[in-house]
């Protein structure tokens, strides 16, 4: 196999060669010599993903690699099969003359990723990425984030969220009694598979305009005990943990003034190039954003309502005697 | 000094030491926007993502730049608005940026043209991947969690969009 591999590096590395002789010189590439080289070099690489995959088997049944190892290469050859997979469906749209479409970002090879506001080229708008965020609507703690490649229906989001939110409660060693509600959303959660999915993990989904009337942020015993049989949460939900989560709600500015925060530290335009960059351009954003947040609580400079909402929640109150020391 | 050793060699300067903490005020916002994080769980979420994926084969060379520093770097980058280079150049000059960086102590060497290059930082950043980011978000919560100041069990979840910044033209996307 080793030899096959070697064999198949000169073959690709003379193809370029070639490729690179063509052009010398000319100050420009032609396109034809690229469509040529392109279709060669995916006729004489076919062979790659077999080996690759063949040698995905060797590193499992490997006796003189450690597990970590086995690790590594196998993680490693998941990455290179998948890249080339990427990279081999591009060259073949390419190969065939398929243009682009008016949208494209950067070059060929990037993942695509899908426009959500399509306009001109001098538009702010062209491109765009749409990420997900799960938050604590009193403060605006963001617990988690999603950024998807292309533009995935809105309730996809839902459960990746919640499972990111439940791990980071899975990581919470002092209090045991942390668990979500309920959770609100405007159009991602009218979905009725997703809201039994929810619904068998014990969250309730209020909040959710099902009707053109306007949801009661007091709602009777009667509408309580409704919701909760409806949920199939008799028993997991108390009437009381029904209320609140009216009361919370889904609100449209509390969600804008969580965009508001995270476009003024950067997130309203990606710096960093493709979806990794992205991702962590995005991450760190939240993080910041967190952590002022989390000043704010600590300065108790929220709102009234934020206020209310916590103390009903019984979350702590920053104690301003409290012994400062040098958490650094 | 704990993470002074971690450091570059040109951060050892021969004038007199500076205690970071004693400098900066209490009340400082980049200062209190830093205690928040839980750095040594952090730190260490990153540390082992790292070696775990890169696994250095000798240990030999020069001793790298603390994790700390880095991840704080570019969490500050994105509190202050600044680029890696105006990041890079206010941990050689800001007490309060040295504070969020967790260096604890300096010694005042005018001669010393930067501590962390910004070709460092864009380097430690290539190394963050997507699950890494969600351990340390998640690390993050938890941490808020833990205090009490933060409950997930109402939560509302939304999408929003941003927009796309590069937009290079070449010859392969006109292809």
């Amino acid at each position: 196999m080793k030899a096959q591999a070697q064999h198949l590096q000169r073959d690709l590395a003379k193809i370029m060669r070639r490729f690179g002789r063509q052009c010398r010189g000319q100050s420009k590439v032609f396109v034809s010599v690229v469509r040529q080289t392109e279709t060669q070099l995916l006729t004489t690489g076919s062979p790659v993903v077999g080996l690759a995959r063949a040698a995905q088997v060797q590193v499992q049944s490997a006796a003189q690699l450690t597990a970590a190892q086995r690790q590594r290469w196998a993680t490693q050859l998941t990455v290179a099969l998948a890249a080339h997979q990427q990279i081999a469906t591009q060259s073949r749209r390419l190969t065939h003359g398929k243009p682009l479409p008016q949208c494209k970002i950067v070059n060929a090879y990037d993942p695509t990723i899908a426009p959500i506001c399509k306009g001109k080229s001098n538009c702010p708008t062209q491109f765009g990425r749409k990420p997900g965020i799960i938050a604590e609507p009193a403060t605006g703690f963001l617990c988690a984030f999603a950024l998807p490649v292309g533009n995935p229906a809105d309730p996809s989001y839902v459960v990746p969220l919640v499972t990111k939110v439940q791990h980071a409660m899975a990581l919470v060693a002092g209090r045991s009694a942390v668990a979500i509600h309920s959770l609100a959303g405007e159009l991602a959660l009218n979905d009725a598979t997703l809201r039994e999915t929810l619904h068998t993990r014990g969250i309730l989904t209020v909040g959710i305009p099902q009707t053109v009337e306007p949801l009661l942020p007091a709602p009777t015993p009667e509408e309580i005990r409704r919701m909760l049989h409806a949920a199939g949460l008799h028993g997991k939900r108390t009437p009381y943990q029904v209320q609140l989560a009216c009361a919370s709600g889904y609100s449209r500015p509390v969600v804008e003034s969580l965009i508001a925060s995270l476009l003024g530290r950067g997130a309203a335009r990606i710096t960093y190039k493709g979806q990794h960059g992205a991702t962590v351009q995005m991450g760190m954003t939240v993080m910041a954003h967190n952590a002022a947040t989390v000043v704010r609580i600590q300065h108790n400079r929220l709102s009234t309502r934020a206020q209310k909402f916590r103390h009903l929640l019984r979350l702590k109150r920053h104690n301003s005697n409290e012994f400062k020391v040098v958490k650094n | 000094m704990r993470l002074l050793r971690h450091l570059q060699h040109w951060f050892t300067g021969q004038g007199f030491h500076l205690a970071v903490a004693d400098f900066v005020p209490e009340t400082h916002p980049v200062r209190q926007w830093a205690d928040t994080f839980p750095w040594a769980a952090l730190g260490a979420a990153v540390e082992r993502s790292v070696a775990q994926r890169f696994p250095t084969p000798t240990a030999r060379g020069r001793v790298p730049v603390a994790t700390r520093v880095l991840l704080a770097l570019e969490l500050l980058k994105h509190e202050l608005h600044c680029s890696d280079e105006q990041i890079c150049s206010q941990l050689r000059t800001d007490l309060a940026v040295m504070y969020a960086c967790g260096i604890e102590e300096v010694r005042v060497e005018r001669s010393q043209g930067h501590f962390v290059l910004p070709e460092v930082l864009a380097q430690f950043r290539t190394r963050i991947d997507a699950a890494l980011m969600d351990e340390l978000l998640a690390l993050q919560a938890a941490a808020a969690m833990e205090q009490g100041l933060v409950s997930p069990a109402h939560l509302v979840v939304d999408t929003f969009p941003s927009e796309q910044g590069s937009q290079r033209v070449n010859d392969a996307a006109t292809l």
